[in-house]
């Protein structure tokens, strides 16, 4: 009990806490500005913490993780630009309902349910780390496989009126993720020679374009139509909406931490799936999805903050990170003198409690300044659309550049702008493309890992799936999913696809 | 299928095109590595260019088979003259990126865009964009210290300046 | 360098302080080609405080990835030879060449510092049917085709160690990529394979904890980070040929630079290695400091290229022969 008492260090000591407050602040502005990564941010924090104490670089760390991972959303829904991969499935309802005035509205439920999977996240790690490391450590290869095939058939909701086209846009996404060097085997993939292509397409650089850049080049048809004046009487959700969306919240928390604590998968993934999950089990939206549903906004984000305390459950009792944030606080334990890894949760348990109670303040001061100045944040969409949309591509551009200093980049992002240009005209949804890519490396890897480790033979990959109980789980969940969009089955069960 | 689509300008050449490209990247995906192994790295690429071909086929013929929409015309529904300004505005920013530096390019790029627009006073658009730029490069460079082009402003010696008026004379 | 107005008269006005004593006069650029939270940026991020202060500079360090570290190589080598923009690095450039990867590698760059070289380890799941080097030698003879080695991809460390076994007693395995040893490691402890080759640092806590076993130490003398942990020369001393060996960190900067530059930096990371935060880090982290320069570096440098290359040429896992890069055979 001595330890748990370490809980209360960032709660009563004051330094402590205003350094959490800080980095909460921080972070949701970094989260927000694209191009800006909690990565970066966190990994700059450990030279420019060096010489501190453990407690406040992690104070700090945790504050702009957990800030971070929220205010992607902010931009997300405003611009139509998510700021971080994890807020994608926030854009695709929250920029609807920014458009249709009510963006004040979306960034309240966003910021309460943000708070509320936050606070399921870090319930799970405080009570049940252990358990649920040693069930994310039995992921074998074809597990993760059958993940990434469970979050490919995603095409099929965020598809749009043709299917066909979301199948293309989804493999499009796929061969995307697959370009450059081998990381297995180091074999050019569509390099073409190109020393710029061997590294890779990058995935923020094809998220600013497909988003950010395709929809402002769409609003140049109507530069000088006015910009939609926004509703700001109704921000912070009654108790009554929270609760309807209650059931769901839970569920996409549960989503978001088992997700979260996945070695290999993180936020993105969490909340792209809890996406789909709401649209399956949401029987009659108020709002049809992708045209401003709220129920698309509770599901992700409620996920990607369960992912927070979810991706600790791997770093606290193990040492293996969760997502790339957890990798480099893991480097920053170690620069402090700390060894991460299985022992660190019995020689120094206060670390632990520690870092779960700095993790609960930080969840607090999201919920604190998530909720204050949302009119002034709301007014730069009402800005006149000739001064907005300079500045989104001025945004955009740098973004793209920043993640990797590289111009390649910035052409690219212009590029998928203007391919996600045509694509939307001509009647393209671009969700499924990002989902391609950010699910690529997932299936490929994996799938090559699982065929290996059974000979390259189909039959045994097939015997080693139906003989253990998690993959059988995960593969009559994809045949489900399957059967239950084939006419067939809709005709049987009355079910709507 | 349930909704019977026009087809709006350009459409028909847009869906060839996408064929063409994913037949393009099935010859390519085939060249890494061939049929070699189910776990060679070509077999993901295989299998997405595949699916690319033969979703973009079908959305081909479905197309060319659709009636085309005469009510739209290509220069004023699909390419504006503003939208293929702003194209080649960025494509201009990013290659005079390296060369001028990231301060100008951004300055430049602002304002014009705003002036295109907008039609506003050259005034209002050059304190428009001297602010955003000034803005963001403090987040970005001085802040977060992502490094961008210099060109002919030298950063690195003026932030050094800046800093040792701060630090005091050594 | 481009000639600017502005940074004329900035260098001017420094001109007339002492001349040539003012090489950092501004920030240095420091491209780190792995990503954060990899040893390598873990390392240079430790390390760098240290040196900055001795140097009276400020250095920005970014991940520039992608390409198994060709990409941040490649900026660092188009970057003017001034000091200003530095590479931090790990070993495998060295094997670019006879990997196809690119026609550049350090010896294009000068070491600035050789920090440290991390010793392999092999560990095995905790449950595996062997515990030492022969028995596990003797299980795979025993059942051909049926162990999983963890990989990282053709030249990094479980491929060279690999290759080691393969030349000295031939085995059969399945070898399962993943693109990097935290992965595996995770792997290992999920029993989705069996035997990994990894750098001592990254396994030492799971072994501690029991979640892994060391079969073990692949160099020449046991560890005082793991004392009961055999190093395998003991029970297979002909691996003695190719040991010691390990993966290693280094800061480089382009050739061309000038000397008194050059000086300047290896003077600040000599200083910066031997601080002992740093040499604590190091230890607990299973890493061997080095702290070399110069002609010791450069020839350090020679020899585990032609040692690494030949052996893996041997393995056939090349792409071009060491000798048409005049790699000579070790």
């Amino acid at each position: 009990m001595q330890a748990f008492s370490a809980f209360l260090i960032p709660i009563l000591d004051l330094q402590l806490l205003s350094l959490v407050a800080i980095g909460t602040f921080a972070g949701i502005y970094i989260g927000a500005i694209p191009g800006l990564s909690v990565t970066m941010a966190v990994s700059i924090l450990i030279s420019f913490t060096f010489k501190w104490d453990v407690y406040p670089a992690l104070s700090l760390m945790i504050g702009i993780f957990m800030g971070g991972v929220y205010g992607g959303s902010r931009t997300a829904i405003l611009l139509n630009i998510p700021g971080a991969p994890a807020a994608i499935a926030t854009a695709l309802d929250g920029y609807p309902m920014a458009k249709r005035g009510e963006a004040g509205e979306a960034i309240g439920i966003t910021t309460v349910m943000s708070f509320f999977g936050g606070f399921v996240g870090i319930i799970v790690l405080a009570v049940a780390a252990p358990l649920v490391s040693d069930f994310a450590l039995r992921f074998q290869p074809r597990d993760y496989m059958l993940l990434a095939v469970l979050g490919i058939l995603l095409v099929g909701s965020l598809s749009g009126d043709s299917l066909i086209k979301g199948v293309f846009a989804g493999a499009l996404g796929i061969l995307i993720g697959t370009v450059g060097l081998d990381p297995l085997t180091i074999a050019d993939r569509f390099t073409f020679q190109l020393p710029e292509l061997r590294g890779g397409i990058s995935f923020i650089a094809v998220m600013i374009g497909m988003f950010g850049i395709s929809e402002a080049l769409m609003q140049l048809h109507d530069v000088n139509k006015a910009a939609i004046k926004q509703k700001i009487s109704r921000i912070v959700p009654s108790w009554g909406t929270v609760r309807k969306y209650l059931p769901l919240s839970l569920q996409s928390s549960g989503i978001g931490v088992i997700i979260g604590a996945l070695p290999g998968t993180g936020g993105d993934i969490a909340a792209l799936m809890a996406y789909d999950h709401a649209k399956r089990v949401t029987k009659n939206p108020e709002v049809p999805f992708g045209e401003g549903a709220r129920e698309g906004l509770v599901a992700p984000e409620t996920a990607n903050n369960a992912a927070v305390g979810g991706a600790f459950i791997p770093m606290m009792t193990l040492g293996i990170p969760g997502d790339a944030v957890t990798a480099i606080m893991i480097g920053a334990l170690f620069i402090h003198g700390l060894n991460p890894g299985p022992m660190l949760m019995i020689e120094k348990p206060d670390m632990f409690w520690f870092i779960v109670g700095a993790l609960t303040m930080a969840n607090c001061f999201m919920l604190l300044f998530g909720l204050t100045g949302i009119k002034t944040f709301v007014k730069i969409v009402e800005m006149p659309r000739s001064v907005l949309i300079p500045l989104i591509f001025l945004l955009s551009i740098v973004g793209a550049y920043a993640v990797n200093g590289s111009l390649t980049d910035v052409y690219w992002m212009l590029g998928f702008g203007v391919l996600g240009y045509f694509m939307k005209l001509y009647g393209y949804q671009l969700g499924p493309v990002i989902l391609g890519v950010i699910l690529s490396r997932l299936l490929d890897d994996n799938w090559r890992r699982a065929i290996i480790s059974e000979q390259e033979s189909l039959p045994m990959l097939l015997k080693g799936i139906v003989t253990s109980p998690l993959s059988l789980v995960l593969m009559v969940s994809v045949i489900l999913i399957i059967a239950a969009k084939t006419p067939l089955w809709r005709r049987a069960f009355g079910t709507r696809g | 299928m349930s909704v019977v689509r026009t087809r709006r300008p350009g459409e028909a050449v847009f869906s060839l095109f996408l064929a063409g490209v994913s037949g393009f990247l099935l010859w390519t995906a085939f060249g890494i590595s061939g049929f070699e192994a189910l776990s060679s790295p070509g077999a993901l690429p295989m299998a997405a260019a595949g699916t690319m071909l033969v979703t973009a086929l079908a959305v081909a013929v479905q197309t060319l088979r659709s009636a085309p929409d005469k009510a739209q015309t290509l220069a004023r529904d699909i390419v504006p003259m503003p939208i293929v300004l702003t194209v080649v505005l960025v494509a201009g920013y990013a290659l005079l990126l390296k060369p001028l530096g990231f301060l100008p390019t951004s300055f430049l790029f602002v304002a014009i865009l705003i002036r295109m627009l907008g039609g506003q006073g050259l005034i209002f658009c050059a304190a428009i964009s001297a602010g955003s730029v000034f803005l963001i490069y403090v987040v970005f460079r001085v802040i977060f210290n992502v490094l961008m082009p210099e060109g002919i402003v030298p950063e690195r010696e003026i932030l050094a300046f800046i800093g040792s008026i701060f630090s005091g004379a050594r | 360098m481009k000639l600017n107005w502005l940074g004329a008269v900035v260098a001017l006005g420094m001109m007339t302080g002492s001349a040539l004593a003012q090489y950092p006069n501004k920030e240095i650029q420091g491209i780190i080609q792995w990503g954060a939270g990899g040893s390598t940026d873990v390392v240079m991020r430790a390390v760098t405080p240290h040196a900055e202060a001795v140097l009276g500079g400020k250095v920005v360090m970014q991940n520039v990835t992608g390409g198994v570290g060709a990409i941040g190589l490649n900026r660092v080598a188009d970057a003017p030879a001034d000091g200003y923009t530095l590479l931090m690095g790990a070993e495998n450039p060295l094997l670019y060449k006879v990997m196809g990867l690119g026609q550049k590698d350090y010896s294009d760059f000068v070491p600035i510092n050789l920090i440290a070289r991390g010793i392999p380890i092999i560990v095995a799941k905790p449950d595996a049917p062997f515990n030492t080097f022969p028995e596990m030698l003797a299980h795979i003879k025993a059942n051909p085709r049926s162990v999983k080695f963890g990989s990282t991809g053709p030249g990094g460390l479980p491929s060279v160690v690999t290759a080691m076994i393969n030349n000295k007693a031939p085995m059969q395995i399945i070898a399962v990529p993943y693109d990097g040893d935290g992965p595996a490691l995770t792997a290992l402890m999920g029993g989705a394979i069996d035997v990994m080759p990894a750098v001592l640092g990254a396994a030492i806590e799971n072994i501690k904890a029991g979640r892994m076993k060391a079969i073990a130490i692949f160099d020449t003398q046991a560890n005082p980070a793991l004392p009961n942990v055999k190093p395998v020369v003991e029970t297979n001393p002909e691996f003695g040929a190719f040991l010691p060996w390990g993966p290693f960190f280094g800061v480089f900067a382009k050739k061309g630079t000038p000397d008194d530059v050059v000086a300047k930096l290896t003077a600040a990371y000599a200083a910066g290695v031997k601080h002992p935060d740093f040499v604590k880090l190091m230890d607990t982290r299973g890493f061997t400091i080095m702290n070399i320069s110069g002609n010791e570096a450069t020839s350090f440098l020679a020899k585990w290229q032609s040692n690494t290359a030949w052996l893996l040429q041997d393995a056939g896992v090349t792409k071009a022969s060491p000798a048409t890069f005049n790699i000579p055979r070790p």
